[in-house]
C-alpha cells in the first residue's frame, strides 16, 4: 500500500504557508451568531418587560453561543453578550426578588 | 295573732339583707371609716386616690380585688405617677392652656388597662421571608447551568484528545511524505507540529512540501462533545467524528475529470449541494459496478477514467474499511458548495481549484483505542497512492472530447445567464456619463459653449432614432 517506497516524496522547495480560508463561507457554523442574537433577543425581553425566564434564557444563550464559538471570533462580543443576560437576571431580581412563577 | 312573730322575723331578714346590700364589697363598717366611699371609688377611679390610699399603706381589701394582676406595678409606679402629675398639673389649668387636653385621649389613669383595640396582624409576605425553598426553579437553573459548564469542560478535553490521538498515530508517516507539518501561517517562519484549534471540536492541521501538491489540509470534524444540548440531540440523531483531508493538487498534476464515491446518504447530499458535481456528473451509479461494496455509490463524469481512479488498491481498502470511508471526491473544477447570491445568480465564474477529498468516519471504537487508530494509517497510505496515481491517470482520445465539451459548455451557458447582468450594466455606466457630462456642460460659465453642446447632443439623439426607425422599415418590408 505504500504509495513512494522508492523515492522520497518530499520537496522543501514546494512548501506553501497555510492561509486560513476567508471567514463568513457557507460552510460555516451558524450556531454561535444565532445563538447569539437569540440571547440578545432574550436579554432585551428581560430588561425591559421583567420576564425572568427570559433572563435565564439569554444566560443560556449566552453559554450556548460560547461553548460553539470560533477561536478566531471576536471575545469582546462574547463577553457584552454574556455582561448582557447576566444583568438581564440581576436586574429583574433586583425590581421583583420573588421566586420565578412556574410558567404554565 | 299567729301572724305576729312571722311578721317580726321577717322584717328583721328584710333589715339585714338591706345592710349587706349597702356594704357589697363586704367592708367592715365599724372599723372603716372610708367605708362608706368605698362605692364612690369604685365609680371614679383615680391614680391619685390609689396612689394616696396605698402610699399611706391602707389594705383596701376592694381595690386589690378590683386590680389583682397590676398590683405590684401599680405599687412601684405609683409614687413617680403622683410626682408626674404635680409637675404636669398645670397643664390642666384651664385658663392657661385653652383646650389643650380636650382633643387627647384621657391619660390611663390607675394604672387599670384600658381595652385594647383590635389590631389586626397582616400576614409578612412570602418573598420578605427568606425562604429559600420557594427559589427552587432559580436552584433548578443554577444546577443546569453548572452541568452545562461541567460538560463543557468534560467535552473540551475529550475533543482534545481525540485530535492528540490522530496526530500522534499518523506524525510519522505525515512527516515521512511532507516537509512541514503542522503550520498555521501566523508567524513569519515557517513552523512545524501546530495543531490548529478553530473551535472546541474543530482541528485542522496544514502539511506542505510535497511533490504533485501544493499542500494537504487535515481537518477533524469532531463532535460537539463540549454542548450539552448537542450531546442530548446525539441521542436521536446518532453521528460521528469526521477527519476531512483536501489534498491541493498542482495545476499540471491532474488529469480534468470530476468523480466521487461514497456512503449513499452523503453522495446525495453532496451531489445536491456542490457545485462541481451538481453540473458535470449527472447521475449516481451502483457501487456494485466498480468493485465497491454495496452501499457505496458512484458519481461519475467519464466513466473510464473513473473505473481506472478506483483501482484495485482503492477497492481493498474501502472494502477494508467500510462504512468508515464516508466519500472521496476529485475535482479539477471545484469551488465548493453552491453560492446563493441575493440576485439568485453569481456575477462572474467561480474560481475553482484541482483537489482531492477524503473524508473518513470515527466510530466509538477507534475514537477510544488507540490501537484502532494507528490503523487507521492505511487510510492515509490510500490519500498519498491517490495523489501519486494522479500523475499517471490520462484520459482517452473521447475522454478529452468530452471533458472539453462539458467544461466549454458550461462556461458558455454561464455567459448566457450573465449577459443580461452585463447588458444592464453597461447601460447604466452610459447613463451615468451622460449626467456627468451634462452636469459639466450646465456648470460651464459660456452659454455659446452650452449651445453648441445641446445642439450636438440633440443631432446625436435625432441620429439614432432615425437610425432605429429604418430598421423598423427594412423589418417591414
Amino acid at each position: 500500500m505504500h504509495a513512494n517506497n522508492s523515492q522520497d516524496p518530499r520537496r522543501p522547495e514546494k512548501v506553501q504557508r497555510y492561509k486560513p480560508p476567508p471567514s463568513g463561507g457557507p460552510m460555516e457554523d451558524p450556531t454561535p451568531d444565532y445563538m447569539n442574537l437569540l440571547g440578545m433577543i432574550f436579554s432585551m425581553c428581560g430588561l425591559l418587560l421583567k420576564m425572568k425566564w427570559c433572563a435565564w434564557t439569554a444566560v443560556y444563550c449566552s453559554f450556548i453561543s460560547f461553548a460553539n464559538s470560533r477561536s478566531s471570533e471576536d471575545t469582546k462580543q462574547m463577553l457584552s453578550s454574556f455582561m448582557l443576560s447576566i444583568s438581564a437576571v440581576v436586574m429583574s431580581y433586583l425590581q421583583n426578588p420573588q421566586p420565578m412563577p412556574l410558567p404554565f | 295573732m299567729n301572724f305576729l312573730p312571722l311578721v317580726v322575723a321577717l322584717l328583721c331578714l328584710v333589715a339585714t339583707t338591706s345592710a349587706q346590700a349597702s356594704n357589697r364589697h363586704g367592708a367592715d363598717l365599724d372599723d372603716n371609716d372610708f367605708a362608706e366611699f368605698e362605692e364612690f371609688d369604685e365609680e371614679e377611679p383615680s391614680a391619685g386616690d390609689a396612689g394616696v390610699k396605698d402610699a399611706d399603706g391602707d389594705d383596701n381589701a376592694a381595690f386589690e380585688e378590683a386590680a389583682p394582676v397590676h398590683d405590684t406595678e401599680a405599687a412601684d409606679d405609683d409614687e413617680a405617677m403622683v410626682e408626674d402629675e404635680d409637675e404636669f398639673e398645670y397643664l390642666n389649668d384651664e385658663e392657661e392652656f385653652e383646650g389643650f387636653d380636650k382633643d387627647s385621649k384621657p391619660i390611663n389613669k390607675g394604672g387599670k388597662p384600658e381595652k385594647t383595640p383590635d389590631l389586626k396582624i397582616t400576614n409578612i409576605p412570602g418573598h420578605l421571608r427568606t425562604n429559600w425553598d420557594s427559589f427552587y426553579l432559580e436552584m433548578l437553573m443554577l444546577a443546569g447551568l453548572g452541568v452545562y459548564f461541567l460538560n463543557f469542560l468534560a467535552g473540551k478535553t475529550k475533543n482534545h484528545k481525540i485530535a492528540q490521538a490522530w496526530l500522534a498515530a499518523h506524525k510519522g508517516l505525515l512527516e515521512e511524505h511532507f516537509t512541514i507539518v503542522g503550520d498555521d501561517g501566523s508567524t513569519k517562519e515557517v513552523q512545524q507540529g501546530v495543531l490548529m484549534k478553530e473551535s472546541e471540536h474543530l482541528y485542522s492541521l496544514w502539511c506542505s512540501g510535497r511533490t504533485l501538491c501544493d499542500g494537504m489540509l487535515i481537518e477533524m470534524k469532531l463532535l460537539k462533545r463540549q454542548d450539552l444540548i448537542q450531546t442530548i440531540s446525539r441521542i436521536f440523531k446518532p453521528a460521528l467524528d469526521q477527519i476531512v483531508i483536501k489534498v491541493v493538487m498542482d495545476e499540471n498534476a491532474m488529469a480534468p475529470f470530476v468523480m466521487a464515491l461514497g456512503l449513499k446518504k452523503t453522495i446525495a447530499k453532496v451531489h445536491r449541494e456542490l457545485n462541481d458535481l451538481s453540473i458535470f456528473c449527472k447521475d449516481q451509479k451502483q457501487g456494485k459496478n466498480y468493485g465497491l461494496p454495496e452501499k457505496y455509490r458512484v458519481l461519475s463524469e467519464i466513466n473510464d477514467t473513473t473505473m481506472s481512479v478506483i483501482d484495485q488498491k482503492v477497492q481493498c481498502a474501502i472494502q477494508k474499511f467500510d462504512g468508515i470511508v464516508d466519500y472521496m471526491h476529485f475535482s479539477d473544477q471545484f469551488s465548493g458548495p453552491k453560492v446563493s447570491t441575493e440576485d439568485g445568480e453569481a456575477t462572474k465564474m467561480p474560481d475553482t481549484k484541482k483537489v482531492l477529498i477524503f473524508s473518513f468516519n470515527l466510530t466509538d471504537k477507534i475514537v477510544n483505542n488507540p490501537e484502532e487508530m494507528k490503523g487507521l494509517q492505511e487510510l492515509l497510505k490510500m490519500v498519498f497512492h491517490c495523489v501519486d496515481k494522479m500523475k499517471r491517470v490520462s484520459l482517452t482520445q473521447d475522454g478529452k472530447m468530452k471533458s472539453m465539451k462539458n467544461r466549454k459548455a458550461v462556461e458558455e451557458q454561464f455567459s448566457k445567464m450573465t449577459h443580461l447582468q452585463r447588458a444592464e450594466a453597461a447601460q447604466l455606466r452610459r447613463e451615468e456619463k451622460r449626467r456627468e457630462d451634462k452636469e459639466r456642460m450646465m456648470n460651464e460659465d459660456d452659454p455659446e459653449k452650452q449651445r453648441k453642446w445641446e445642439e450636438r447632443t440633440e443631432r446625436r439623439d435625432k441620429k439614432k432614432s432615425q437610425s432605429k426607425m429604418k430598421m423598423m422599415k427594412v423589418k417591414a418590408m
